[in-house]
């Protein structure tokens, strides 16, 4: 204990410098930094363009679409409906996604022959954007939740199913073997064997999913429907409310940033505990050496 | 108890390279062990001992003859032992052991032998968080709790630091002498043959059986015992004089 204390300042220096480039260091200012950096730059374009509307314009109109306010006229702000239409429909593309995209990698991955014969297929996939869907699903289905729903699956399903197919190749070898020779199969084998030996892969693919899948949606609302996020930002692009516009762009990417750092890093570490267990622990031991060091 | 029956055994590998002739890992082996008994198979590295064990437990295919465990008429269950702990890293300790067990009396079991290796405060780690000889000791329980009629183990202790393996040496006689198992054991270190098994099968360079050893020492032997040591030296002697054997024998096919 009393070594703690002897490396204790060499290591807190109190000089002025150091703490402002340790403040800029730290996760939340850094972040908070770039954020102020970001509105000035939009003020200041917004002094000299005018087709550019500045922050306090477009706050001040998601303000009223949020409230529910007047837009003038007897247009009224309607934000949370069109939330509330387009989560059902992205919820179930990213569910789908997410189990034919399993199913599919699982198949890929876990065989030769599938591999051979679909995996150019999920690659050419991969490569169409989402747009391409969102057109076609048009031209098929016409206005409505289906074209929305399977614009969604169709774009994020492919990048589930690469990932998976990549984490199941990843399998480490022994550990299989081990499992062969316990005659270990079956349901327990997918449980702890191949889903947490995936869960990386899998949880990089939900991410993916859930991000591309957020671009479908939006787009197949701006084409097949006439109510939820994607054709809210479309009405006001076609009615030159363009500060409309600019403040429903700033929702749907606040919404996914959101839905990513309170949601999925979340789940992200409670998956990974076992590394971080061992994470700390080796902390743990490369800090008793530290102060053994010290102490010496 | 079980009886490995291992008939004419042969394994031969096609050639890698072009213009090399196929290789022969394993050359009619021929024997049979049953009962109580821990027998070690040792030998030079590439004569064949871990590709036995992979036929036994039905990894590989055998060229010609055959190999077959019975346990009264019935086909025997195997525990395997790796040379690496072979532990799943996202599950802790307990999980692992549990991984392998079936039946309502998995929970016990897995404590049991836990127990018996010393482990039973580390069920809920990490197997990250335990060192290597630590590791090594959940496999064997791992590969002990499944209660086994044979039980495969492939030079477990070669991965570890000598201090460490020399008392898990030690703990898995006390382990076998209490559990009662047959035990097929791989290891190219003589010493620890001897020191662990009541037989000892020493296999030539290219798969053939050399000699069949019985050690009749009493248990638990320590590595610093006087007749331990006296029958490591015996052995290793006609270790020694194989080696010669194969070696003029190189010397004699090179010459032909």
């Amino acid at each position: 204990m009393s070594s703690a204390t002897v490396a204790a300042p060499s290591r807190a220096p109190g000089r002025a410098p150091n703490r402002i480039g340790r403040m800029l260091r730290s996760d939340g200012s850094a972040r908070l930094a770039s954020y102020v950096f970001l509105l000035v730059l939009w003020q200041l374009i917004s002094l000299y363009e005018e087709r550019f509307p500045p922050p306090a314009e477009v706050f001040g109109f998601l303000w009223t679409e949020v409230t529910g306010g007047s837009h003038g006229g007897i247009v009224r702000g309607e934000f949370w409906e069109h939330f509330a239409a387009t989560l059902p429909r992205f919820a179930i593309g990213i569910a789908i996604s997410m189990l034919l995209g399993v199913l599919a990698g699982v198949l890929i991955g876990g065989s030769k022959a599938a591999e051979a014969l679909l995996k150019d297929t999920l690659l050419m996939l991969v490569a169409l954007p989402a747009i391409i869907w969102a057109f076609l699903t048009q031209m098929w289905l016409g206005l409505g939740d289906y074209a929305v729903v399977i614009t969604t699956f169709l774009s994020a399903f492919p990048f589930v199913a690469v990932n998976v197919v990549q984490g199941i190749q990843a399998v480490p070898r022994d550990l299989r073997r081990m499992s062969g020779a316990f005659h270990i199969a079956g349901y327990r084998r997918l449980r702890h064997l191949l889903l947490p030996a995936v869960a990386g892969y899998l949880f990089a693919g939900l991410r993916f999913a859930v991000i591309i899948g957020w671009n479908a949606v939006l787009l197949g609302e701006w084409f097949s429907s006439s109510e939820g996020v994607g054709w809210r930002s479309r009405y006001w692009y076609d009615a030159n409310r363009y500060q409309g516009f600019v403040a429903w762009v700033i929702a749907f990417i606040a919404f996914i940033v959101l839905l990513d750092r309170l949601v999925l890093v979340r789940l992200q570490r409670r998956a990974f505990r076992w590394r971080d267990a061992q994470l700390s622990d080796m902390e743990r031991r490369a800090e008793e050496i530290d102060v053994a060091v010290a102490g010496a | 108890m079980a009886t490995l029956q291992v008939e004419h055994l042969n394994k031969t590998f096609p050639a890698i390279e072009r213009g090399s002739g196929p290789t022969t890992a394993i050359d009619d082996l021929t024997f049979e062990i049953g009962g109580n008994v821990f027998v070690s198979v040792v030998g030079p590295s590439g004569c064949g001992k871990s590709t036995l064990l992979n036929i036994v437990s039905g990894i590989e295919t055998a060229t010609r003859g055959s190999v077959t465990v019975s346990q009264d008429g019935r086909p025997a269950r195997l525990g395997y032992v790796f040379q690496e702990p072979r532990l799943l890293p996202w599950r802790t300790v307990d999980q692992n052991m549990r991984y392998v067990l079936d039946g309502e009396d998995a929970r016990g079991r897995a404590e049991e032998y836990l127990r018996m290796v010393g482990l039973r405060d580390s069920g809920d780690k990490f197997p990250g968080q335990l060192s290597g000889g630590m590791q090594q000791r959940v496999g064997i329980a791992r590969a002990f709790a499944v209660e086994p009629d044979l039980l495969l183990m492939d030079e477990p202790f070669s991965h570890l630091d000598a201090i460490t393996a020399r008392s898990l040496r030690e703990q898995l006689q006390e382990i076998w002498t209490k559990a009662k198992k047959t035990v097929l054991f791989v290891t190219h270190d003589i010493a620890e043959a001897v020191q662990l098994s009541n037989r000892v099968l020493i296999l030539a360079p290219g798969g053939r059986l050399y000699a069949d050893v019985p050690i009749e020492l009493p248990y638990p032997r320590r590595a610093s015992d006087r007749a331990v040591a006296m029958a490591q030296a015996e052995l290793l002697g006609r270790f020694e004089t194989m080696q010669e054997e194969a070696d003029a024998a190189d010397v004699a096919d090179v010459a032909s």
